[in-house]
């Protein structure tokens, strides 16, 4: 039997059936919590992100519009969720810049490093540029949903995306060599990698 | 292919929506150019970042939420519906009998005439009277804010009554979200730091009104917890903020509490570290 498609559920919500909202919970809370982990860095702000998400969602459940396609219409509440929390948070955020000791390591010890300074390098790019990468590829978004999510043209959407690949791969390659991560128009002094406590930092 | 070219297919390629053929330049190209080669490679080590799995408390977190909004709407939809039965009906059965009175019909009259003069104005003066400014959309999102807030806080505030211990904590969590914490929040917290019967949901109080240290009376309202506290778990973490928000204040009451008889000897030691760091 197909799984109740989000919008119809949705609707259901939206009419008055909050409790369906589970449903809905169970099938996103993972995605989004991903999505929000690779965007801070941080178990904690990642779960009350996404429970704030939801309760969004619950709250202005009467603006969904029926053929709006679910998925994107919650990544916009997650993307404002998150702008708010970053307008709270940035002026706490002080720049981490210890270089990773290279060593010779085993292959699954090799892949871990280079995920963990994947993941620094993510924190190294604008805001915009990281959210990008994070939707394409992490939460798997086709082109067209994020040009709806971020009003804009598919093409322009390619070639931020395109962008952001390459300024990821300069940085990741200055982090592996182990020299700070800013580039030579300074164009990264902007973004710094968030503080997170260490015992809610992800691994 | 040169490169220019490639990077107009690049973005389909490594999401997998390209022609056999296309993909098949793509990597004829990337054999002979190190660069767009490397941009794949780079999107590919994405996969060895791990799929993360949320806490099993998410669920519950989201539950607690859940029900503490239904709890809400129904008090609100209570409210309203006694509302209306009993005030407004008569608001506007008085209304009514008032429009049949004699003042009434003058007020009326007038009224019409009004009416009159100014849909003739309006007309004389043809478009430029229709542009009214609507509110400004930075005043609504500051409404959306203000409603998102109180909306959390009614959350919370329902959510440190409950029954059980794990719905309190979330209360405790969602209490915290605010740069500015609401009056009924605050002391709301700080009941829950000195009464709550569990010491994990009073340990997350002091947690969530740590952020707020800048405020006197969350201050004060800490110091006081500490002579109520019988847990050294607790009475350790109260002192710990403490000395952490080096209020000279603090040092005074410090003392006090070391004379406590019985007190535990870790607890009496950690009070009098934080006295020498406040004074």
């Amino acid at each position: 039997m197909n799984p109740v498609p989000d919008e119809d559920v949705m609707l259901q919500v939206r009419n008055g059936e909050v409790d369906m909202l589970g449903l809905l919970f169970d099938r996103y809370q993972t995605p989004l919590y991903n999505f929000y982990a690779k965007m801070t860095q941080d178990r904690v702000i990642s779960e009350d992100l996404v429970q704030e998400v939801f309760l969004r969602i619950l709250r202005y459940r009467q603006t969904y519009r029926p053929g709006t396609t679910f998925r994107t219409w919650m990544y916009q509440i997650a993307r404002n969720t998150r702008i708010d929390q970053v307008r709270k948070t940035r002026p706490e955020t002080p720049l981490v810049t210890e270089p990773i000791a290279p060593t010779s390591l085993s292959d699954s010890a090799q892949h871990k490093q280079e995920a963990a300074t994947l993941q620094r390098a993510l924190m190294y790019l604008p805001e915009d540029k990281r959210e990008l990468l994070v939707l394409s590829r992490f939460q798997e978004l086709k082109y067209d949903e994020i040009a709806r999510l971020l009003g804009c043209e598919v093409g322009a959407v390619k070639v931020r995306i395109h962008r952001a690949l390459q300024q990821l791969r300069q940085v990741f390659l200055q982090l592996e060599s182990g020299a700070p991560a800013t580039d030579a128009n300074g164009a990264l002094e902007d973004s710094r990698p968030s503080a997170v406590p260490p015992g809610r930092r992800l691994q | 292919m040169n490169c220019e070219q490639i990077a107009e297919l690049l973005p389909d390629y490594l999401q997998g929506s390209v022609t056999i053929d296309q993909a098949g330049q793509v990597e004829q190209h990337c054999q002979l150019c190190n660069n767009c080669a490397q941009d794949v490679a780079m999107w590919n080590k994405f996969a060895l970042v791990p799929r993360l799995q949320p806490s099993p408390e998410s669920r519950a977190r989201f539950e607690a939420m859940l029900h503490a909004y239904r709890t809400i709407s129904d008090e609100r939809a209570g409210s309203v519906e006694t509302a209306r039965k009993s005030g407004k009906l008569k608001v506007a059965w008085s209304f009514f009998d008032w429009f049949r009175s004699p003042l009434g019909a003058a007020a009326w009259s007038v009224a019409l005439l009004v009416i009159g003069v100014l849909i003739g104005a309006r007309v004389g003066i043809g478009t430029k009277v229709a542009n009214v400014a609507s509110p400004s959309q930075s005043e609504e999102l500051t409404a959306v804010h203000s409603e998102l807030t109180n909306m959390r806080q009614l959350v919370a505030l329902s959510m440190l009554q409950q029954q059980s211990a794990s719905e309190r904590l979330q209360g405790v969590s969602w209490s915290g979200r605010e740069a500015h914490l609401d009056p009924q929040v605050q002391s709301a917290l700080l009941h829950t730091l000195r009464y709550d019967t569990s010491v994990d949901v009073r340990l997350a109080a002091l947690d969530a009104l740590s952020r707020h240290g800048s405020q006197p009376q969350v201050r004060q309202g800490v110091v006081d917890a500490l002579q109520e506290q019988q847990s050294p778990l607790v009475q350790v973490a109260l002192i710990d903020q403490l000395a952490e928000w080096r209020d000279p204040g603090a040092a005074q009451r410090l003392r006090n509490f070391q004379q406590t008889p019985n007190l535990n000897p870790a607890v009496r030691q950690r009070a009098e570290w934080a006295i020498s760091k406040l004074q």
